[in-house]
């Protein structure tokens, strides 16, 4: 059982880290570009979303963009370039290594562990017996019921809800 | 007024406090003068709360710019309605305003539960005021909107008037957003009432189902505001913002929606201890971390530990939001522990395939969402500890990692309803779901056939038509039902079938928004940008749409001055509208901000923004955004909160058998005296 659980979790991990890493080598645009990294403004928005009117900053940093794909440099290469201008925390989300492997990564596991513990809680709840309260005597109304079966067969909703 | 101000504030501070150890006292010692005593003090807290808001509104609505706090957040030109907002634009207001808030609910608990739940009440008023005697404390003595204008001299410090305030953030001076906060900050401290009550269950040992009876409409009500004010936040932002969409994952944003998620989980599994007397440990949980998430999206907004466009309000207050988190977590933890024997489940899971199941997956998608979103909100913080390092964690991550989360979730909003309590059968799975696969399919086809190419938008307009076909299928089946047997016609029984059990049907409807919300999601899939240099004369085109620029104007008021852009617009060669998109320059804060001319239909918005000036041609920077689908995100919004609403009114049912109850009771005690 510990050894299925731990394959799983590690399945879930490396394609949850996988899908993270996804580097398509698609034609980049100012626009694809614009949306992995931070403008560095301080507006701590997205390039493509800084609020700011007439920023320079989002223009100096379109026109970088903008050459580098005059230059017929790939997606990933124009990223490493703007890292190595302003640092990692220009892009909008940390490469999937090291340390920051972690941010993608545990999610996936969170989401395992979660799984794991309701289908342990199901097993458990499946076991148990069923509690029997003390009841006081008299409890079941009879009009009650009759209400009960009343709205029951009003509706032919049956037992849901 | 200043003094007014500081007055009621201490005033309040002192009820607070009296209250958090009148309500203990009271409930240890089964004393009924300090349970009431504390009952009082709460509503006195409230009257003083007030009185300070009403000092600071009546300076802010007066000019009175020796306030200082008047003095940065307002200016003699804002419009009225902006002055009353200014209330809650700074740090120091925006507290005093949560603490009002809190105040409010606070008297409103006492007031409705003055004859019932009086063995609970004590400790519920003591953990209000807990939370009251902390937030006055902050505006009292760290955050406190009552200090005067000081002006530094080489003789000293003297008092000081403004000619004119510094005015109100630009970005804030949006109609929404007079209402946004509110709304925020009523869901997020409306969170404490259902905290109290289970805090005070835990420490009374009364952990039955009335607590969780009492608190339900307690959730729902913040619930469904905190809702609405993330609703009204992401249409500030798609119509003030100017980047064309209205959820950026910015760390404010995901603190909002953390504590809805959560009580939204609440709100699910609240109904299997109701129906089936289990999960007593994990209800209370999640109440505790609700709560505790309400007040973490404060700290996060206001502490500045992490990076936000919503840095209106930051200053040096984290440490003592820590230190309060810590204590909640603390305080309710071990009460949790101490409790543990007493939240034993009543029954067994009779299947896998039941409603109880469904509830807990629902759980489990959304508590994974919540860590998810929580963790990616925090990994900067903690990768600066760990290595030293500044990442960002933007939309790529979150869209990531949320985006199939939510298409499980969209599923279960479906599925789930339709599942039986007990057990359901082969026979009703394949009765209840046949139909609706088959249209969604359908429906796929079409959207396929259509060119609809990206997956997850397939994916989510799939599933959008699946659940909604079960959901409509539900009230169809109630309503035919109805039409057979009491022979109604088929409005008369909607409105029957729906009024006999508003819990249930409400329920339905908030589903039905939540798929129109996810078909609003799915159109950014599909949107268009374009941008283009414009002067008198000139054409830009975007999908089917052709603007023309007939000129740009400028113009000026007290508040600010514009350059407005006019633009006739053309649709498949037809006249389609007139648009102004603005830039302004505000003068008492000197920021320039732009007005974005939105012109919105049922399939796609069109979306303009006057970007700015080129500075080589003197031409105006044109930005066109066509984002479909993007008004069934606000009618998506606008049916969960009728739904809310409708699921909030007591139904018939509910309320004969609330009749026959007390019938009962009365011949009970009638029996009981003979």
């Amino acid at each position: 059982m510990r050894s299925r659980l731990t394959t799983g979790l590690l399945i879930g991990a490396l394609a949850t880290a996988s899908v993270a890493r996804g580097d398509s080598p698609r034609k980049p645009t100012l626009e694809s570009i614009g949306n992995q990294v931070m403008c560095t403004c301080g507006c701590n928005a997205p390039l493509t979303k800084c609020p700011h009117i007439d920023c320079s900053t989002k223009a100096e940093m379109e026109a970088y963009i903008q050459k580098g794909i005059a230059e017929g440099k790939g997606e990933t290469a124009i990223l490493q370039d703007l890292t190595l201008r302003y640092g990692v925390q220009v892009l909008t989300a940390p490469p999937a290594r090291g340390f920051n492997l972690a941010v993608w990564i545990l999610p996936g596991i969170g989401l395992l562990l979660g799984l794991t513990a309701v289908v342990v809680i199901v097993r458990r709840w499946r076991r148990r017996p069923t509690v029997v309260l003390p009841t006081t005597s008299g409890s079941a109304d009879p009009n009650v019921l009759a209400a009960v079966e009343e709205e029951m067969k009003s509706t032919g909703l049956g037992v849901r809800d | 007024m200043n003094q007014v101000g500081s007055v009621g504030l201490i005033a309040a501070l002192a009820f607070a406090a009296f209250a958090l150890v009148a309500g203990a006292v009271g409930g240890k010692l089964r004393s009924l003068l300090a349970a009431r005593s504390a009952e009082r003090a709460t509503l006195a807290f409230f009257a003083m709360i007030t009185l300070a808001v009403v000092a600071l509104e009546y300076m802010i609505l007066t000019d009175d710019f020796h306030n200082a706090y008047v003095a940065q957040h307002s200016n003699r030109d804002l419009l009225t309605y902006y002055k009353v907002a200014a209330l809650w634009a700074g740090q120091e207001g925006s507290l005093l305003f949560w603490a009002w808030l809190l105040s409010i609910y606070s008297a409103l608990a006492v007031w409705q539960n003055r004859r019932k739940n009086r063995q609970l009440m004590p400790y519920v008023v003591s953990v209000l005021m807990g939370t009251g005697t902390f937030f006055s404390l902050l505006v009292f003595f760290v955050a406190n909107p009552f200090q005067e204008l000081s002006l530094v001299t080489s003789t000293g410090t003297q008092p000081f008037t403004a000619p004119d305030g510094n005015g109100l953030n630009p970005l804030l001076q949006y109609h929404p957003m007079v209402i946004h906060p509110p709304m925020l900050y009523l869901g997020y401290v409306g969170m404490v009432v259902p905290f109290a009550f289970a805090m005070a269950a835990l420490i009374t040992r009364q952990l039955g189902d009335n607590w969780i009876r009492t608190t339900r409409r307690w959730t729902m009500v913040p619930w469904m505001l905190l809702g609405c004010g993330i609703l009204l936040g992401g249409n500030w932002a798609y119509a003030v913002l100017g980047w064309g969409g209205y959820w950026g994952w910015d760390p404010v944003e995901n603190a909002s929606v953390l504590p809805w998620l959560s009580g939204t989980a609440f709100l699910h599994s609240v109904m299997i201890q109701e129906k089936r007397g289990m999960l007593k440990v994990w209800n209370v949980v999640l109440v505790i971390l609700t709560f505790f998430l309400s007040i973490f999206g404060t700290f996060l907004t206001r502490s500045g530990i992490v990076s936000s466009v919503h840095a209106f309000a930051q200053s040096n207050i984290g440490p003592f939001f820590a230190v309060f988190l810590a204590i909640i977590l603390f305080f309710s933890l071990t009460l949790l522990f101490l409790r543990l024997d007493h939240l034993k489940s009543e029954n067994k899971l009779d299947s896998i395939v039941s409603r109880e199941s469904g509830f807990l997956f629902n759980n489990w998608i959304l508590l994974a969402l919540v860590f998810a979103v929580f963790w990616g909100t925090l990994f900067p913080v903690i990768s600066k500890a760990v290595q030293n390092v500044t990442v960002t964690v933007g939309a790529p991550f979150f869209n990531k990692v949320a985006i199939p989360m939510g298409l499980l979730l969209l599923l279960l909003t479906g599925a789930g309803p339709l599942l039986a309590w007990r057990k359901t059968s082969f026979q009703s799975l394949k009765r209840n779901f046949t139909l609706p696969l088959i249209v969604a399919l359908v429906a796929g086809g079409v959207l396929l056939a259509a060119g609809v190419r990206d997956f997850y938008a397939w994916m989510t307009l799939f599933l959008s038509v699946f659940v909604g076909v079960c959901i409509l299928g539900e009230f169809w089946k109630g309503a035919r039902t109805r039409m057979k047997t009491a022979h109604e016609n088929f409005a008369l029984a909607i409105y029957n079938l729906t009024m006999r059990n508003t819990r249930r049907y409400g329920g339905y409807v908030v589903h039905l928004g939540i798929v129109l919300l996810f078909i609003g999601f799915a159109g950014q899939a599909f949107k268009v940008e374009t941008k283009g240099l414009m002067q008198q004369g000139d054409l830009l085109r975007v999908k089917n749409y052709l603007l023309r620029c007939d000129g740009l104007t400028t113009g000026d008021n007290p508040n600010y001055e514009y350059t407005r852009a006019l633009l006739t617009v053309t649709k498949d060669g037809r006249a389609f509208a007139s648009m102004h998109p603005e830039k302004r320059f505000y003068k008492a804060s000197q920021q320039p901000t732009s007005y974005v001319a939105i012109h919105p239909t049922l399939a796609e918005d069109l979306y303009v923004v006057l970007a700015g000036m080129d500075p080589d041609t003197g031409k105006a920077i044109i930005q066109v955004f066509v984002n479909p689908l993007v008004m069934w995100v606000w009618i998506g919004g606008v049916v969960v909160l009728l739904g809310t609403l409708l699921a909030l009114v007591p139904s018939r049912v509910e309320r004969e058998m609330a009749e026959l109850r007390s019938a009962h009771e009365l011949t009970a005690q009638a029996s009981d005296a003979f």
